[in-house]
């Protein structure tokens, strides 16, 4: 009883965010805007209620089990894009790297002089 | 006496009428590779999602059972995406006093650098010529999962490849944060953590948490920050170009 009353809370905020995707023309996902709403209104009152935090923690803790169908059609769809394959392996690789080493040399630049300025300034 | 091939058949259209087959499946399939991952020590490289997803094309391609049936009825499974998604704003919220410790940081880099893991990438595959559906499906290739199955989808893209493009993003970033912050001299668990989740999402926090609790959460936060921002802005710059 208690993970169904979570559960309903999830499944209300995924409606809402449907309506808003549908109503605002957002091209945005309703699950997506759901999630910013439940975390806004969380952040409002403060605290997680125990149904919520047993509902989403049982739903996240599934997460690979509700991906894998789609993971699976990778398999399935190697002949729609062949000789696109060279191409989205060198942009994945290519990209994450750059990609990597650009947000840590962000981050230690601008955590860096943030923790100078405080110790020595 | 019934021909075997014929009670196959039989078989096969009773148990594919409804959803259970395939939910059996995942299933089995899910549980199995758990539990070979932790009896192979938790190898990196393959993470639990890509084991199941090998065994169960194993299946549907030897059985017969072919990929279209397959996909009907673990629809049933899928469909909880939505409030899934919805369910990833709790842990979000719980790591949300996170940003107070390094908010400026968080403030500077998150914005460029989540527009960048969608940028590089998509520049590259542009400039090797690539369809705009290849490039809409490779365009969330940071973002956790069901919030990338959401942005391909609004942007017309295969959402299998996108989970493809997922799984090797998430395997490489975590290779590649290894290497950088060794080379970059980084030795602070909060930025590790941080790029760990804005470029590597669920297999990237994953490996967080190995490292250390502090860099996990951190992970947890750059993965839900990333994952919003993402799924907030490049439909719209989509939208533009």
């Amino acid at each position: 009883m208690v993970i169904l009353r979570g559960f309903l809370v999830l499944v209300v905020f995924f409606l809402l965010g449907e309506a808003i995707r549908v109503l605002a023309g957002l091209p945005i996902s309703g699950g997506v805007l759901g999630m910013v709403m439940a975390t806004l209104t969380l952040m409002v009152r403060g605290r997680v209620s125990n149904e919520l935090a047993a509902a989403s923690q049982g739903l996240i803790s599934v997460l690979v089990l509700l991906i894998t169908p789609g993971v699976v059609g990778v398999f399935f769809i190697a002949d729609q894009f062949s000789g696109h394959w060279t191409t989205v392996v060198v942009a994945l690789v290519i990209g994450t790297l750059l990609s990597v080493f650009t947000t840590l040399l962000l981050m230690k630049k601008v955590a860096g002089s943030g923790e100078e300025g405080n110790s020595r300034g | 006496m019934v021909d075997q091939p014929e009670m196959f058949t039989a078989l096969m259209s009773v148990w594919t009428a409804g959803p259970m087959l395939s939910i059996a499946l995942t299933l089995g399939a899910f549980i199995a590779a758990q539990w070979l991952f932790t009896r192979l020590k938790r190898p990196l490289w393959m993470p639990p999602v890509m084991i199941a997803a090998l065994m169960l094309a194993a299946v549907i391609a030897l059985t017969g059972l072919g990929f279209d049936r397959y996909e009907q009825g673990a629809r049933w499974l899928t469909i909880l995406l939505g409030p899934a998604t919805v369910a990833l704003g709790v842990p979000l919220y719980q790591q949300v006093h996170h940003i107070r410790a390094l908010w400026l940081p968080i403030l500077v880099t998150l914005p460029v650098a989540a527009s960048l893991a969608a940028a590089y990438a998509l520049g590259i595959a542009w400039l090797m010529g690539a369809t705009p559906e290849v490039l809409a499906s490779l365009a969330p290739k940071s973002v956790t999962a069901p919030i990338a199955m959401g942005i391909t989808e609004e942007l017309g893209g295969s959402v299998s490849l996108t989970l493809g493009g997922l799984l090797i993003t998430g395997v490489l970033a975590s290779l590649f944060v290894d290497w950088c912050s060794k080379w970059l001299k980084i030795t602070d668990d909060r930025i590790i953590g941080f790029a760990l989740g804005l470029n590597g999402h669920a297999i990237g926090t994953a490996r967080a948490f190995e490292i250390s609790h502090t860099a996990g959460a951190f992970a947890s936060l750059g993965m839900g920050l990333t994952g919003v921002f993402t799924a907030l802005f490049l439909p719209l710059a989509f939208l533009l170009f």
